[in-house]
């Protein structure tokens, strides 16, 4: 199934993406947050430039992140022009009049900023889980985050039926074929045929998922007392610093908005 | 009769059905929200904008959230499986990185206040739709701030309506999804199976 880009191919030998999964996952958590305080460009710019100089150490290729990212890019724009069109800021010369709508040089600039920082949001987190494997990011949520390891692997286990679930779609629909359904070019149609082969995936996940329960409570899945682990997860120095590059990096974004006096909180 | 402490214990405790179901339709909404997201969205979207009714498209998103509680009924269920069907739509490669996941956050979050609100006790059709405008709700507020932040306040007021009002759609939605997997008896564990018993 060619919908789901499942790989990328990343480079795992990358200083950025050998570290630990959580590691990244806070450094990339850090960023997004503070930038959620504020409508800026300055600290969004600092910070999309800093996350942007840092994609080579993540062993990511330009051209694979380029194509993952074309609907991140496209709502980027719709992002800037719906916050151009709907803001109460109309200072500034007028460029666009058409009816209701009024688009002045202050709210396009405003819906920029806007689309530059979600953007900003966005790509930290994008970088982290592009090299994230689930099976690395369940062992070490267990254990430095202490995630309880019931819900951890066991959605894990669940995990692991993604390509299974691909499959069956496939099945699902050459089965639908085969007995007339699908194939219409009635759109109302396709997508009540559409709906029925979802609903088929999801009756045969939960299916399949029930037995997978028991055949993990027979293998003793429940039994929670005296868990083992069989991959111990490493936390080491350089991971903490990356969380703390990361830390002192939005601090400094923050601060240089804060001297510039562009920082502007949402709520206020 | 047991003591009502037992009782208590037993019904807020997740059996390991409960996980792995509730993480399966987790997955199964993180792949629908993956295909929906890279090709879906994206051209639904681009003709909405970011307009004030946009959130009406989004409504997706918010059906694993009760769905995921109305099946497996334990507090929590709501949060679990709206932020893991995130999770994996992440891994499934979504371009919006974390803000993703907490989107899902949030969702979950307002789905699951308002079922804790209604004490775990009430699953039905009026709890669903609750439940979804809930989740509805929470989107809203989150994407107020984080995607239309410079908005004036009454086209804020209609996008967080609208939010809400997908919600509302979504928990019927994912009310009759779970009744119609209730009646193909794949529920069979579950107490959403057999309150179905009448044939």
């Amino acid at each position: 199934m060619t919908l789901l880009q499942t790989h990328l191919s990343t480079d795992p030998a990358a200083p950025l993406a050998r570290r630990n999964p959580v590691a990244k996952l806070a450094a990339a958590l850090i960023p997004s947050m503070l930038l959620l305080v504020s409508v800026d460009p300055v600290s969004a710019g600092l910070l999309l430039t800093a996350w942007l100089v840092s994609v080579p150490a993540w062993g990511v290729g330009w051209s694979g992140l380029l194509r993952r990212l074309w609907p991140l890019a496209l709502a980027v724009v719709m992002v800037s022009l719906g916050n151009a069109v709907f803001t109460a800021r109309k200072g500034g010369a007028t460029l666009l009049e058409a009816g209701p709508l009024l688009v002045t040089s202050e709210s396009l600039a405003t819906g920029a900023t806007a689309g530059l920082r979600v953007a900003a949001i966005a790509l930290p987190g994008v970088l982290a889980v592009l090299t994230i494997d689930p099976v690395d990011l369940a062992d070490s949520l267990v254990r430095y985050v202490r995630v309880p390891a019931r819900f951890a692997y066991g959605s894990l286990a669940a995990f692991r039926l993604a390509p299974l679930l691909a499959a069956e779609w496939e099945v699902l629909g050459r089965a639908r074929r085969a007995r007339g359904l699908g194939g219409d070019r009635n759109p109302l149609r396709a997508l009540t045929v559409l709906g029925g082969r979802l609903f088929a995936l999801l009756v045969g996940a939960v299916r399949r998922g029930t037995h997978l329960a028991v055949a993990m409570d027979a293998r003793g899945f429940a039994a929670s007392a005296h868990r083992t682990c069989a991959r111990r997860p490493v936390f080491g120095r350089a991971d903490a610093a990356l969380v703390a590059a990361s830390a002192l990096l939005t601090a400094v974004a923050v601060g240089v908005a804060l001297a510039t006096g562009a920082w502007s909180p949402v709520l206020s | 009769m047991s003591e009502p402490g037992t009782i208590q214990v037993r019904r807020h405790r997740w059996r390991t059905v409960d996980i792995v179901v509730a993480s399966v339709i987790g997955v199964v909404f993180g792949v629908v929200f993956a295909i929906w997201n890279n090709l879906l969205y994206s051209v639904i979207n681009a003709p909405l904008g970011s307009m004030p009714i946009a959130p009406l498209a989004s409504g997706v998103w918010l059906v694993p959230a009760v769905l995921g509680a109305l099946v497996v009924r334990r507090p929590g269920a709501a949060l679990y499986t709206e932020a893991l069907a995130a999770v994996v739509s992440m891994f499934f490669g979504s371009a919006w990185g974390l803000s993703v996941f907490l989107s899902g956050m949030w969702q979950g979050l307002g789905a699951e206040v308002l079922l804790a609100l209604l004490a775990y006790r009430r699953w039905g059709a009026g709890a669903a739709l609750l439940a979804g405008g809930g989740a509805g709700l929470a989107m809203g507020l989150y994407e107020i701030v984080a995607y239309v932040p410079t908005y004036s306040a009454d086209w804020k007021v209609i996008y967080v309506g609208c939010a809400i009002a997908a919600g509302v759609v979504a928990g019927g939605l994912a009310w009759l999804l779970m009744r119609a997997l209730a009646r193909t008896g794949a529920l069979a564990p579950f107490a959403a199976g057999r309150s179905q018993g009448e044939i």
